[in-house]
C-alpha cells in the first residue's frame, strides 16, 4: 500500500474514532497529497503534455518530409517564428496549464527541431550525440527556470539517454570504450560524460537523489563492466564495486518513508540474493575476456568501498525501521553485504561457497529483522517484506538443490503440493503475526 | 524582463547566428568540386530520411594520413589527379585526397577532418557524410557509383555538401 493511501485510511479512521474531525482529516490530507512531486498535474495536464509532445514529433516529421519547395531562408524564418510564438505564448499563457504545459512542451523540443532543420537544409552530419547535447544545453535553462517540473523532467530523461547511449556507444564524442578513447584526451571525454552526468542528476526536479542517483549507479557499473579506462575484469573487484554502488544508493536515496527508497531496497536485496548463487561458482569459470583490472578501474573499486562502508556506519539506515537495535542491526547487515566480497579474493571453491552461505544468512537475517521490528512497531508492510524474502531465500534454495532430483511426473506433484503447503502456512503464520500486532 | 524571455531570446540568438554562419559558408567564394562517393539510405530521427555517405577520402592511402590511434582533427589535401566522371554538364574532375596533417599547409585545399573509430576501423569524417533529401527522390536509391558529390569549402575549412550529382 502507497504511503499516501495509507495516509487516507489512517485519516479517515481517526475521523471515525474522533480523534479529530473530519474536516482536520480533510485539511491534512489536502496538504500532503498537495505538496507531493506531481501534486499539479491532473488528467488533463498529463494528456496536455502528451499534446504537446505529439504536435513537436509531428512538426519534426512535416518539416523533414515537405519541406522541397519553399527556400531555406524562408524556412529558417518560418521556424524563428513559430519558436518565438511558441515560447512567448507559454511565457504569456504561464498560469493557464491546460494551455501553458503543451506549449512549453513544444517550446522544450524546438531547439531539436530547429537542429534538425538546419541539418536538412545544409546537409550537416558529423557526431551522432552532438545534436542532442546541443538540445540539452539550449533548454536547460528552460528547466531550471521553469516552475513546472516538465522541462527538468524532460531535460534530466535526455541527459541520461545521451550518457548511456554515448559512453557505451562507438564513434562519438562520449564514446568511452577503448577503442574510441584510446589515445584522444580520455580525461576530457570522462570530463564531458561527468559533466552530463552531473547536469542530469542537477537538473531533475525536487533535488530528489533517489532515481538520478540510480541511473548514475548503473552507469557507473556498466563503465567498470564495460572495455574502458576503468575496466574490471576479477569477478572479486566487480563484486566488491557492485555490493559497494548497491549500498551507496541505498544510504544516499530518499529517506526511507519514501516509496522512491523501495528501489535501492529492492536493487540491494537483489544484489544480495544474485550473491546466493555463487553456490554454484567454479573459480576462474569467468574468464573476463582474458583481459585484467585497469589500476583506475581496481582505484575506483576501493573508493567505492571505503565510501559504502562510511555511509553505512554514518548515514541513516534504510533496510529496517528506524529503532536503537534496528540501527545497530541495519548497519551491521548492510556492512557486512559489502564485506562478504573479500571471501572471492584468490578463492577456491569453499570462500565461494562460504560467501554463498553468508549471503543467505545475511537475507534470513534481513528477514527475521523486518518481521520482528514490523511485530514491535506494527508495521504491517515490514512484516510482509520479511516474510516475503524469507520465502523466496527458501524457495530457491529447495529448488536449487533438489531441482535436479525432479526428474518424475510423481516428483513434480510433490514438489507442487509442497509449495502449496508451504504458502498455506506462510499466508497463516504471517495474517497470525499481523493480527497480534494490530490487537 | 521575465528570465524565461531573456533564456528565449538567447536560443533565438544562437539559431539566428548559427544560421547565418552556416549560409555565408556555404556561399563562400572557394571553388566547388566534386567526390566521388558510395551511398546508402538510412532514416536520421530528427532530420528525416537522408543518403548516407561513404567516400574514398575517408579512407586515405597516402603514408601521411596513418596516425595509428591519434584520434582527433586532421587536415586532408584534397587534389585533382585526373579522375573524371560524366555528368549532365560534362566531364568534371574528381578530387583525391593526397597528403594528410595535423595543420592545414599553405596553398592547396587542405579540408579539416576528424579521424575516428567506426565498426569498419579508423575513418575520417568531414561532416559532409549526410545527404537529405524528399522521400520521393529517386537519389535516395542511388548505387555505388551513380553519383557524385558536389562540395565546396566553407569556413574554417570545413567542407560543405552542396548536392549529390547523378552520373551519366
Amino acid at each position: 500500500m502507497s504511503y499516501y493511501k495509507r495516509l487516507r485510511n489512517d485519516l479517515a479512521a481517526a475521523a471515525a474514532e474522533g480523534l479529530i474531525s473530519p474536516e482536520q482529516a480533510d485539511r491534512v490530507w489536502q496538504r500532503a497529497y498537495g505538496g507531493r512531486l506531481f501534486a499539479n498535474f491532473r488528467a488533463a495536464h498529463w494528456i496536455g503534455a502528451a499534446a504537446g509532445f505529439f504536435v513537436a514529433l509531428g512538426l519534426i516529421l512535416v518539416v523533414a518530409s515537405n519541406w522541397d519547395k519553399i527556400g531555406d531562408i524562408s524556412k529558417m524564418g518560418a521556424f524563428l517564428l513559430l519558436f518565438a510564438g511558441a515560447a512567448e505564448a507559454a511565457v504569456r499563457l504561464d498560469d493557464k496549464p491546460g494551455a501553458a504545459i503543451p506549449l512549453e512542451t513544444l517550446w522544450f523540443f524546438m531547439p531539436v527541431l530547429g537542429i534538425g532543420l538546419y541539418a536538412q537544409i545544409f546537409n550537416l552530419s558529423g557526431d551522432p550525440v552532438k545534436p542532442y547535447l546541443a538540445w540539452a544545453v539550449l533548454s536547460a535553462p528552460l528547466a531550471l527556470l521553469s516552475r513546472r517540473p516538465l522541462a527538468g523532467y524532460l531535460c534530466s530523461i535526455l541527459l541520461f539517454a545521451v550518457l548511456f547511449w554515448g559512453t557505451l556507444g562507438r564513434g562519438n564524442m562520449l564514446a568511452l570504450n577503448s577503442l574510441n578513447a584510446g589515445g584522444y584526451l580520455p580525461f576530457l571525454r570522462w570530463g564531458l560524460a561527468l559533466l552530463v552526468l552531473g547536469a542530469a542528476v542537477l537538473l531533475y526536479p525536487g533535488r530528489r537523489l533517489g532515481l538520478p542517483l540510480g541511473a548514475a549507479v548503473v552507469w557507473l557499473f556498466l563503465m567498470l563492466v564495460s572495455d574502458t579506462a576503468i575496466k574490471l575484469r576479477s569477478e572479486s573487484l566487480l563484486l566488491l564495486a557492485g555490493m559497494s554502488l548497491s549500498a551507496l544508493w541505498l544510504t544516499w536515496s530518499d529517506t526511507p518513508d519514501d516509496d522512491k527508497a523501495a528501489l535501492p531496497l529492492k536493487t540491494w536485496i537483489g544484489a544480495v540474493y544474485l550473491t546466493t548463487f555463487f553456490w554454484h561458482h567454479k573459480p576462474g569459470s569467468y574468464s573476463g575476456y582474458g583481459a585484467s583490472d585497469t589500476v583506475y578501474g581496481a582505484a575506483l573499486a576501493w573508493l567505492l568501498l571505503a565510501g559504502a562502508l562510511l555511509s553505512a556506519l554514518f548515514r541513516p539506515q534504510r533496510l529496517l525501521p528506524r529503532g536503537e537495535a534496528e540501527d545497530v542491526a541495519a548497519k551491521a547487515l548492510l556492512a557486512a553485504s559489502v564485506l562478504c566480497a573479500f571471501l572471492l579474493f584468490g578463492a577456491g571453491e569453499l570462500s565461494s561457497k562460504i560467501l554463498a552461505v553468508t549471503a543467505n544468512l545475511l537475507l534470513a537475517a534481513f528477514g527475521a529483522a523486518n518481521i520482528l521490528s514490523g511485530a514491535k512497531n506494527a508495521s504491517e508492510r515490514h512484516i510482509n517484506l520479511g516474510v516475503a524474502v524469507i520465502a523466496l531465500t527458501a524457495l530457491t534454495r529447495f529448488i536449487d538443490i533438489f531441482g535436479g532430483l525432479l526428474v518424475s511426473g510423481l516428483g513434480f506433484i510433490f514438489t507442487g503440493l509442497a509449495f502449496a503447503a508451504l504458502a498455506y502456512f506462510v499466508n497463516k503464520g504471517r495474517k497470525a503475526l499481523i493480527e497480534s500486532v494490530k490487537k | 524582463m521575465n528570465k524565461l524571455r531573456i533564456v528565449l531570446a538567447a536560443q533565438l540568438l544562437v539559431f539566428l547566428v548559427w544560421g547565418g554562419w552556416l549560409l555565408s559558408s556555404r556561399d563562400a567564394d572557394s571553388p566547388e568540386f566534386y567526390l566521388a562517393t558510395e551511398p546508402v539510405d538510412p532514416r536520421d530521427l530528427i532530420s528525416g530520411t537522408y543518403v548516407a555517405l561513404n567516400y574514398a577520402i575517408s579512407r586515405p592511402e597516402p603514408h601521411g594520413c596513418r596516425f595509428g590511434r591519434q584520434y582527433g582533427k586532421i587536415f586532408v589535401k584534397l587534389e585533382d589527379k585526373g579522375k573524371t566522371a560524366d555528368i549532365a554538364g560534362g566531364p568534371v574532375p574528381l578530387y583525391e585526397a593526397t597528403d594528410c596533417a595535423r595543420a592545414p599547409g599553405h596553398g592547396a585545399l587542405w579540408a579539416e577532418a576528424a579521424l575516428q573509430y567506426s565498426g569498419r576501423g579508423d575513418t575520417l569524417t568531414y561532416g559532409i557524410e549526410k545527404f537529405f533529401l524528399n522521400e520521393n527522390d529517386p537519389r535516395k536509391d542511388a548505387r555505388s557509383g551513380e553519383v557524385v558529390a558536389r562540395v565546396k569549402l566553407g569556413h574554417g575549412r570545413k567542407l560543405m555538401l552542396l548536392d549529390l550529382v547523378r552520373k551519366l
